[in-house]
């Protein structure tokens, strides 16, 4: 293709695209993601420190060159447990919002898809899930299934999967009046072909970006389950069960409190600054 | 505070050092002076703020906490002194026969329950009768199975009969437990049981507001106050609003901001600054310490040298200091605690932190070979614990710090310490209750007696199962050196037999000893003598007053 035979608006749109991945929110919102994915593949690299390593001499020490968080109670660094639960929390993150979309993507292509009778029990069930807040769903089956990670990331995913499957119904039935879909049907392709080439990468599509954002969202219930004592088990570095263990000395030692509520927040700012950019340039690449 | 046991919640609470320099009170209508009264201007009336911890499923009950609440609305029969000896409540006198089996009791006359039922003997032999049938889960098995029957001679008289001597009856009987309750009240369904309590105390429930408050009013007709009471007359204050503040930090807030006027249970981190701004009161219940038990009949802990093992493989002493931050007292003694009469301190200095005495058990318990995360390992099998314990409960985010550290260390002479949080469901449902469901777990009994030994240690029958022994640990000479202490002639004898109990315990190591079950409040400044009782450290509310 020759410079002369691209339109002004696609021009317009690429500058966009460049302007925005130059933001600097963007590139801060990066550059906590890789470190975070450091933390999680090799968090050797980031601390030379073990995560349960006690020191009964250093107990409660506030944030110093030694010890840039801080220590704990039992005398842990507190950055090397941040680090080393970065794995423990994304994990929860990514599997919680995982378990949400492909429970979402069920039901919300089975009632953007069926429609009828179908559509319209589902949109109810979803309905009512959806009035339940996510944090009493969570609770209510750790307390039938006790407190651990998997319990959490079933907890939080079925919690969230409602608000994520109404997105999925209303993608559907969006994709499905567009012209390229009844061109597909009025050349013959079968059902499960149209579904599967054209409606579905369609219909998922936007819901990339709404799913990065819901990473950030699932970090943050998950800790605050961990927070409330509901989370993982002690020693577990899980950026909640950080939060949980500092809480009775809030008032005495607050950056038991401080540093590990601003890396969730920093982390969660990250991937949610991130999602919207995503968000942005796929709404451009749709136009 | 007491232990939940099993399917049931069970408690038993007891007396221990109450600090009762800083109590000394006053006359209801003298002025305020003494240790621990106010300077200012006696107030009659008010209403006391007082910010407790949890918050029991029913006000009366086996369970410590509903103790708590039972000591300020019913009586019993004795109260006990800070010195330990016993002293009249309803009771006015009490006689034993020489054969330790009869005790008759003298009632005070003309005492009413506050629905209007006579307080006479009967009502207390049918309160007797309602204990025995499992009415009170821990009163019954503080007085099995010594009691036999109880009759009312006539109004004021009433005679206990016992199947064998039972030296501890009278010590027993002084927990909130054994608050007498209107027997017209108990014909009533067990739900209004649950949610009031008819008794002829100071204070009498006017609401309870589940998850949030219980609220007392004051009895104005009260006559019978204990010999231990710091005035004579109903209570001064008009009303205790009873606040269920779980979080510890929520908790003394509510104190520092001046929600509250007395706070239960006071955060180890904030101690000193309590002490500095507040009439702080610390109570070491007697009784069976916060230790871990160990199941003895399945899991590697049926090997008692590697239950020895464990008992050395930790600094359980520093880990203690550092958890609770210097405030709650060591106890290495895993089956009574330092307050408890009948200590035995020398079984407190068995198994100091030594890692090669540690290592050198289990190699000889054959866990020789070790994994690659540093685990020992026998036949191809790690070293595996799986330790329950009651998150929130029994332990607090303290003691949770403790395990933690405690893990650790056992790590290195190659224990793989799995900590498994219970939750308050789980441990009610009784979850982690049978030999299957873990290898250690850690509890408390408060008691006033050294008879816990009985309750937690029995040995199990076939159609006696014992629950409360969470080792699973029987041993047919430990039941019977504790049933000899129990029907000793004298204490001396008693204690005598109780500390070889605890030694047999401490040397098969059927327990590790942890820390001593601690209660404290913190008082703001203008308000004045409220006491913990001695039995449990049963805070007491109907001498308290305010200062203005």
């Amino acid at each position: 293709m020759s410079a002369a035979s691209v339109s002004p608006a696609a021009t317009r749109a690429r500058l966009a695209a460049i302007r925005v991945q130059l933001r600097p929110a963007t590139a801060a919102s990066l550059l906590v993601v890789a470190f975070l994915a450091v933390a999680v593949i090799a968090p050797s690299v980031l601390t030379s420190g073990s995560p349960t390593t006690i020191d009964l001499q250093h107990t409660l020490l506030s944030p110093s060159f030694s010890h840039v968080f801080g220590t704990d109670d039992a005398g842990r660094d507190l950055y090397t447990r941040a680090v080393y639960g970065a794995r423990e929390s994304l994990g929860i993150g990514l599997g919680a919002t995982g378990l949400a979309m492909a429970i979402a993507i069920l039901l919300g292509f089975a009632a953007g898809l069926a429609r009828g009778i179908v559509d319209a029990v589902l949109t109810r069930i979803l309905e009512v899930a959806f009035a339940f807040p996510v944090l009493l769903l969570a609770l209510l089956l750790i307390a039938i299934r006790g407190p651990s990670v998997a319990t959490e990331i079933v907890a939080v995913g079925i919690g969230s999967a409602p608000g994520y499957a109404r997105m999925v119904r209303g993608q559907v039935l969006h994709v499905r009046q567009a012209g390229y879909i009844e061109s597909a049907v009025a050349l013959g392709h079968g059902r499960w072909v149209v579904i599967r080439q054209h409606l579905f990468p369609n219909a998922i599509r936007p819901l990339v970006a709404v799913m990065t954002l819901g990473v950030g969202q699932s970090i943050v219930w998950a800790s605050g389950l961990a927070f409330l004592g509901l989370g993982v088990a002690p020693p577990s570095p899980e950026w909640g069960a950080l939060l949980d263990a500092g809480r009775d000395s809030i008032t005495t030692s607050p950056w038991l409190e401080i540093m590990p509520g601003l890396v969730i927040v920093l982390v969660a700012l990250a991937v949610t600054s991130l999602g919207r950019t995503l968000q942005h340039r796929l709404e451009g690449a749709a136009r | 505070m007491t232990r939940f046991t099993r399917a049931r919640l069970v408690a038993v609470g007891s007396g221990a050092l109450l600090f009762s320099s800083l109590l000394a009170g006053c006359g209801a209508d003298a002025p305020a002076t003494g240790a621990g009264a106010g300077t200012g201007t006696k107030v009659q009336g008010g209403t006391i703020i007082y910010g407790h911890e949890q918050e029991p499923p029913c006000l009366y009950g086996g369970w410590l906490q509903q103790a708590y609440i039972d000591r300020n609305i019913l009586d019993s029969l004795v109260t006990e002194a800070d010195d330990g000896s016993i002293k009249p409540w309803l009771a006015t006198d009490w006689k034993v026969s020489d054969d330790g089996l009869t005790y008759t009791f003298t009632l005070k006359p003309g005492v009413k329950f506050t629905d209007g039922t006579a307080l006479d003997a009967q009502a207390v032999a049918d309160n007797f009768a309602y204990w025995e049938k499992g009415g009170n889960s821990t009163a019954q098995v503080s007085i099995d199975p010594y009691f036999a029957s109880a009759k009312a001679l006539d109004t004021t008289h009433l005679q206990v009969t016992l199947n064998k001597p039972y030296l501890p009856l009278l010590t027993m009987l002084t927990q909130g437990y054994f608050g007498i309750q209107s027997p017209t009240a108990l014909k009533r369904s067990d739900k209004e049981n649950c949610e009031q309590p008819i008794g002829s105390g100071a204070f009498k429930v006017k609401e309870w507001k589940h998850g949030q408050e219980l609220i007392l009013v004051k009895n104005p007709d009260y006559t019978s106050w204990p010999a231990t009471a710091k005035h004579q007359g109903p209570a001064i204050v008009d009303e205790v609003d009873w606040k269920f503040l779980l979080d510890p930090v929520a908790r003394y807030a509510s104190l520092t901001t001046g929600e509250s006027n007395v706070i239960y249970d006071v955060p180890t981190v904030n101690w000193k600054d309590a002490q500095a701004k507040f009439e702080v009161q610390q109570y070491i219940t007697p009784g069976k310490p916060v230790s871990i038990y160990m199941n003895t009949i399945k899991g590697v802990f049926t090997d008692k040298l590697v239950r020895q093992a464990f008992a050395y493989g930790a600094d359980r002493k520093s880990a203690v200091e550092a958890g609770f931050h210097g405030v709650i007292p060591y106890e290495n003694n895993p089956s009574v605690s330092q307050s408890t009469p009948g200590y035995n301190p020398e079984v407190a200095k068995a198994y100091p932190y030594d890692t090669a005495k540690a290592n050198q058990l289990l190699d000889q318990a054959g866990w020789t070979t070790r994994d690659s995360a540093g685990y020992r390992t026998k036949d191809g099998k790690q070293l595996e614990v799986r330790f329950a314990f009651p998150a929130g409960s029994v332990m607090t985010g303290e003691g949770s710090t403790v395990l933690q550290i405690l893990q650790q260390q056992w790590k290195q002479v190659g224990f793989n310490v799995e900590l498994i949080p219970e939750t308050q469901a789980e441990t009610f449902s009784g979850k982690y209750s049978s030999p299957d469901s873990y290898d250690a777990q850690p509890w408390y009994w408060t008691s006033p007696s050294a008879a816990i030994l009985w309750i937690v240690w029995r040995p199990s029958t076939k159609d006696s199962p014992n629950y409360n022994n969470s080792s699973f640990y029987d041993n047919d000479e430990l039941g019977t050196v504790i049933q000899q202490g129990n029907s000793a002639a004298t204490t001396e004898e008693a204690n005598k037999f109780y500390g070889q109990a605890q030694q047999i315990i401490q040397d098969n190591a059927a327990a590790v000893g942890l820390y001593t079950q601690t209660s404290s409040i913190a008082v703001a400044k203008n308000l004045h003598d409220v006491w913990l009782e001695k039995s449990q450290g049963e805070p007491v509310f109907s001498d308290a007053y305010f200062t203005k």
